[in-house]
C-alpha cells in the first residue's frame, strides 16, 4: 500500500468512525480524571466578586433563559450561583423569559443542591414563578410591575401573598439578575433595567445584570460585558468550571472540563490529519 | 476546601426507571448519527416531538390562565382586550379572515419596536462607541491578554481600534476597494475572518460541553460517576 492510499483512505474514513471516536474520548476523562488546571478569566472574577457583594437578606432574580438542551453549558453556573447566593444570606427570585421546560431546570437545580434547600423555605427565602412568554414588553413590565406579569407563582400561591413578596413589586428592591441565557434575553435586561428608569433603593442606581451564556455566545456577549453593562460574564461550561473553582463547590462544570479538553486535542488532531491529507494528495487530484 | 456537590443515586424504583428511559431514548436518537435511521429513533424522535409539544400547551395555556384569565374572572375586565386579540391570530388559518390577524401582530410589532427604538440605541450603540474609544487607565500594562490578567491592557485597546476601523471600512461598498484603501479593506477582512473564528471556536466548545454532558449523563446512570 503506498503513502498515497493511506491519505486517500483518511479522507475517506466515515464520519460515523470520528463521531465514535470523540464520543468514547469525551466519556473516559470522566473515569479516569487528568485534573487539568483551570485559569479564571476575567468576567467569570467579576461575576465572582459581584455575587460577593450580595448582603443578608438583598434579593436577586435568577432570570432561567435556557433550556434543557443546554443543561451541559448553563446548569452548573446556575447551580453555583444559587449556592452562593445562599451562602451569601440573599433571597432569590427565579422565573423564565420564554423557557417552557423550565421546571425541569428549576427542578434539576433543586434536586442539585439539596442541602440548600432543605434550608431554605418557598415563600420565604425563595420564589419559583416559571414561564412567561418571550417578549421584550414583559421584561419591561417586569421592572415597574411584577404582579402584573405574574399574578401568582407555580403553587398557585398570589403573589402579593408570598410572604417574600410583600414588598417587592419591581426592580427597585432588585440587586442584580442573573440571566442564564442561549439567546439575547440578557438584552431585554440591559435594555429595560440597566438602562432602564427603575433605580434600585440602595444604589440609586438601576438592577445589575450578569450573564451565563452558553460558550457559543460568549464572543458577542462579551462586548457588554468590556462596556459595562454586564457586571460579569459566565461563558459557557468553561466559564462554569472557573466559577466552581472560585467558590469552592466542585459541580458538573469542573469535572466536565477535563472531557472537553480532551475533546479539543482530538478535534485538533483531525483538523491538523485532514489539511496534511488534503496537501499529501493535491498533486494527485490534478 | 473543595465541596462536592453531587446527588446520590436515586432509590425510588419510578426515578430509577426515568434514569433509564431517559438514556433509552437518548441513544434511540443517538444511533442516527451513530448508526443510520432506523425505526428506534423514529420512535425516540417522535417522542420527543409530541412530549414537547405537550409541555408547550400546557405551560402557555397556564401562564394564559395566570396572566389573563384568572385577572379577569377577578374583575380586571380590561383582561378581555388581550385574549381577544390573541385569539384574532388564529385567523391565519382562515383564509378569509386573515386580515384579523394584522391587528395583533400589528400590536405586537409596535410595541416591540416602540420599545425596542427608545432603548437600544445606548447599550447597543452609544456605549459600545464609548467602550471603544475609551483609552486604558494610566499604568496600564502594554500586554495583558493571558488568562487571569486585567482586562483593558494597550494592545487590546489598539486591536479593537484598528480592527473597528478596518472591518468598518470593508462594508463601506460605495465606491470601489483600490487605491490607499484597498490594504485597510483587506485588514479589514482578516479582522472579520479572525472574529468568525472565535465565534466558531466557541460554537464548537457549545457543542461539545452538550455532548459531554450526554457522555456523563450515561456514565452516571450506569452508576460510574456520581450523579
Amino acid at each position: 500500500m503506498s503513502g498515497q492510499d493511506i491519505w486517500d483512505k483518511l479522507q475517506n474514513v466515515d464520519r460515523r468512525v470520528f463521531y465514535w471516536i470523540l464520543f468514547i474520548g469525551l466519556t473516559v476523562p470522566f473515569l479516569t480524571p487528568i485534573g487539568l488546571p483551570i485559569s479564571v478569566t476575567p468576567s467569570t472574577q467579576a461575576y465572582f466578586d459581584g455575587l460577593k457583594t450580595i448582603e443578608k437578606g438583598e434579593v436577586v432574580v435568577l432570570s432561567i433563559n435556557s433550556g434543557v438542551s443546554a443543561w451541559g453549558d448553563c446548569l452548573p453556573a446556575m447551580v453555583t450561583s444559587v449556592h452562593k447566593v445562599y451562602d451569601q444570606g440573599g433571597k432569590l427570585i427565579v422565573w423564565s423569559i420564554g423557557y417552557n421546560d423550565v421546571d425541569i431546570t428549576w427542578r434539576k437545580i433543586q434536586e442539585k443542591l439539596p442541602d440548600v434547600f432543605s434550608k431554605w423555605k418557598e415563600g420565604e427565602n425563595y420564589v419559583y414563578f416559571g414561564y412567561c412568554p418571550p417578549q421584550e414588553t414583559n421584561v419591561a413590565l417586569l421592572a415597574t410591575n411584577i404582579r402584573a406579569v405574574y399574578t401568582q407563582d407555580v403553587r398557585g400561591v398570589k403573589t402579593g401573598d408570598i410572604p417574600m413578596m410583600k414588598d417587592i413589586n419591581g426592580a427597585n428592591k432588585i440587586k442584580f439578575v442573573l440571566s442564564s441565557d442561549t439567546g439575547d434575553a440578557q438584552m431585554y435586561y440591559i435594555r429595560q433595567w440597566k438602562n432602564g428608569q427603575v433605580n434600585y433603593e440602595k444604589t440609586g442606581k438601576p438592577p445589575l445584570i450578569a450573564e451565563m451564556g452558553i460558550a457559543m455566545n460568549k464572543s458577542g456577549d462579551m462586548v457588554y460585558f468590556l462596556s459595562g453593562d454586564e457586571f460579569g460574564l459566565v461563558g459557557g461550561s468553561r466559564g462554569a468550571a472557573e466559577l466552581e473553582a472560585l467558590t469552592g463547590y466542585k459541580g458538573d462544570a469542573t469535572t466536565t472540563m477535563d472531557s472537553i479538553s480532551v475533546s479539543h486535542v482530538l478535534l485538533v488532531l483531525a483538523i491538523i490529519l485532514a489539511n496534511i491529507a488534503m496537501v499529501a494528495t493535491r498533486g494527485q487530484k490534478k | 476546601m473543595i465541596e462536592n456537590i453531587a446527588v446520590a443515586y436515586p432509590t425510588d424504583p419510578l426515578a430509577i426507571a426515568g434514569l433509564w428511559t431517559a438514556l433509552f431514548l437518548m441513544l434511540a436518537i443517538y444511533s442516527y448519527p451513530l448508526w443510520k435511521e432506523n425505526p428506534v429513533y423514529r420512535f425516540a424522535e417522535h417522542i420527543f416531538v409530541a412530549t414537547a409539544l405537550a409541555i408547550g400547551i400546557v405551560v402557555t395555556l397556564t401562564s394564559l390562565k395566570n396572566t389573563a384569565i384568572t385577572p379577569l374572572m377577578g374583575g380586571n375586565y380590561l383582561m378581555i382586550v388581550p385574549i381577544l386579540l390573541g385569539f384574532c391570530m388564529y385567523f391565519l388559518l382562515i383564509p378569509k379572515y386573515r386580515w384579523g390577524s394584522r391587528y395583533p401582530i400589528a400590536i405586537l410589532v409596535g410595541s416591540s419596536l416602540g420599545l425596542g427604538i427608545a432603548s437600544n440605541p445606548l447599550p447597543s450603540i452609544v456605549s459600545q462607541i464609548i467602550s471603544t474609544v475609551t483609552p486604558p487607565k494610566a499604568g496600564t500594562a502594554i500586554w495583558a491578554m493571558f488568562p487571569g490578567s486585567p482586562t483593558g491592557d494597550w494592545f487590546s485597546f489598539a486591536f479593537v481600534a484598528i480592527g473597528c476601523v478596518c472591518a468598518t471600512m470593508y462594508f463601506l461598498l460605495t465606491y470601489e476597494h483600490t487605491g490607499p484603501i484597498k490594504p485597510v479593506t483587506i485588514a479589514g477582512r482578516y479582522f472579520i475572518m479572525l472574529a468568525l473564528g472565535a465565534y466558531f471556536g466557541n460554537t464548537v466548545l457549545f457543542r461539545f460541553s452538550m455532548l459531554a454532558e450526554r457522555g456523563a449523563y450515561i456514565l452516571k446512570v450506569l452508576g460510574l460517576i456520581p450523579l
